[in-house]
């Protein structure tokens, strides 16, 4: 005997508020469309076959990766402390680590600038290294990624702890289990779709940040150049097939890590 | 004389409102306590704070004689299982028992040990392999059950432990629950509110108002004659 149909009512309801969902899904396959229909497989083999490009696809998963991780390693404690504690000034922190999110990309960029130009900043800049460590240097691009990154890390994985009642870590710990293992063994255990989550949406927003990289390392072909800098250069002057090219393999990529992602047990948290 | 097994004196506690002076309390070794009292009278914070999840303002917490009141929960020895069970999502039902015996750091082959005579305890050795997310409310409640005595701990606390689940199930877990206590020979402090649940387990039965311990029933012979296996109903 076949099952009954579930209760439907209002099919026109459904279908009024599926169109802005058409609509929007529409507009996104249609722009990512238009990049790949927009390149010819001359440019492409051009673009492939120019070391500067290779070299800028490398450092842009180098530096992406190693923020990426950076940020993860402080968003876990962070998020914890944020999640399980209320203490004074824990308002204020929470609004402080809402900044690198809300605030635009280039004026934190300026932030950055301006630190480094005052005494402890010019030094920790210069002071080991007569070149400096940060600005116009490719850890200068590390620098702003993790700062951008780190914010939306903190976020996705303090909602993974907000979620996990802390009632599983209190039985552990009467399971003989002490604080770290509890920890380890039961926190992140359970909160580890989360953290991939956090990582994740970090280096999807790392992995295309423009403007506060640009201000802080510049695009110095072969040294600061990173994928969406080299976009910039190359329709500057000009050649945008190549920057086409470029837009095309940043979607690629960024894809193929959506789909990892999902693959390995990320679905369901956020998507 | 043995020293009891669970032994508060003159505890005060606070938190928010709610406030404990001046509490006194003592179960023996192999006794079978039930605390009962009405919602809000302390009952889950004085397990948690026997458990050590919560520290007396003045008083002190012996567990066997040993005077536990500073001693953080992992170094208690002491079983506790919650109202909802709380087993851990990420962790089969023999990943649950053994989580104990793991961060005790004992071998392989003593924990596979510990971990079957127990299922076969609770008669559960079937679930071993299976995820606890399928589970019914009374295999839970077993679950959890086992992964508190896997490590033969002294002292069970019980939290409203058959609360959740339907009224069959919870009469044969009370029985089960009985018979692994005298099996072993532990003291059990139970949480009930429910006065069959009750009737079928407990050696003595402590009404809780307020924070205080407003009297103290002792019974002959607890669960001898349960209403259901008098009508003859099997339970097995």
């Amino acid at each position: 005997m076949p099952s009954s149909p579930r209760a439907s009512y209002g099919k026109w309801f459904d279908i009024l508020l599926a169109i802005p969902l058409a609509g929007y899904l529409l507009l996104i396959a249609g722009l990512v469309c238009a990049i790949f229909l927009a390149i010819t497989p001359g440019e492409v083999s051009a673009a492939l076959a120019d070391h500067d490009i290779w070299d800028a696809i490398l450092l842009s998963m180098i530096t992406s990766t190693l923020s990426t991780f950076l940020s993860v390693v402080v968003a876990i404690p962070a998020g914890y402390i944020l999640s399980r504690h209320r203490f004074w000034g824990h308002s204020l922190a929470d609004t402080l680590l809402d900044l690198p999110i809300v605030l635009p990309p280039l004026v934190m960029g300026l932030c950055v600038l301006l630190f480094f130009s005052t005494g402890v900043g010019y030094w920790l800049d210069r002071g080991i290294v007569e070149e400096g460590l940060f600005i116009y240097q490719p850890l200068g691009i590390v620098l702003v990624q993790f700062i951008v990154g780190c914010a939306f890390a903190v976020r996705v994985i303090k909602s993974g702890f907000d979620a996990l009642d802390p009632s599983y870590e209190e039985v552990a710990m009467t399971l003989g289990a002490g604080r770290w293992q509890t920890f380890y063994k039961v926190t992140l255990a359970n909160v580890a779709p989360a953290i991939l989550a956090g990582a994740v949406i970090s280096w999807a927003r790392i992995f295309g940040l423009f403007g506060p990289v640009l201000l802080v390392a510049g695009t110095m072909r072969g040294r600061t150049e990173i994928m969406p800098t080299t976009i910039y250069l190359e329709q500057s002057i000009g050649h945008l097939g190549v920057a086409l090219v470029i837009g095309a393999m940043m979607i690629v990529i960024s894809m193929a890590m959506l789909i990892l992602f999902k693959r390995f047990g990320g679905k369901g948290l956020i998507w | 004389m043995s020293n009891p097994a669970i032994e508060l004196e003159h505890v005060c506690f606070k938190i928010g409102v709610f406030e404990m002076s001046d509490f006194s309390l003592s179960i023996s070794q192999g006794e079978y306590f039930v605390l009962t009292g009405p919602n809000g009278s302390g009952k889950t914070l004085l397990i948690k704070l026997i458990a050590g999840l919560y520290r007396p303002l003045a008083g002190r917490v012996r567990l066997s004689g040993r005077d536990v009141t500073p001693t953080p929960p992992w170094n208690r020895n002491i079983g506790y299982v919650p109202q909802d069970g709380l087993l851990f999502r990420n962790r089969t039902v023999r990943g649950n028992i053994r989580f104990a015996m793991e961060v005790r750091r004992i071998t392989s082959k003593r924990i596979e040990q510990s971990v079957d005579r127990v299922a076969q305890l609770l008669k559960i050795a079937h679930l071993l392999d299976r995820s606890v997310n399928g589970l019914s409310g009374g295999e839970c409640q077993k679950t959890a059950l086992a992964r508190a005595l896997v490590f033969e701990p002294r002292v069970l606390l019980l939290d409203e432990p058959v609360s959740a689940i339907d009224e069959d199930s919870r009469d044969g877990l009370c029985h089960d629950l009985r018979r692994i206590q005298r099996a072993l020979g532990i003291a059990v402090l139970h949480v009930s509110h429910n006065r069959r649940e009750i009737d079928l387990v407990a050696d003595r039965i402590g009404i809780l108002e307020c924070g205080r311990i407003a009297r103290v029933d002792a019974r002959e012979s607890p669960g001898a004659n349960p209403p259901s296996e008098a009508a003859g109903e099997s339970r097995e």
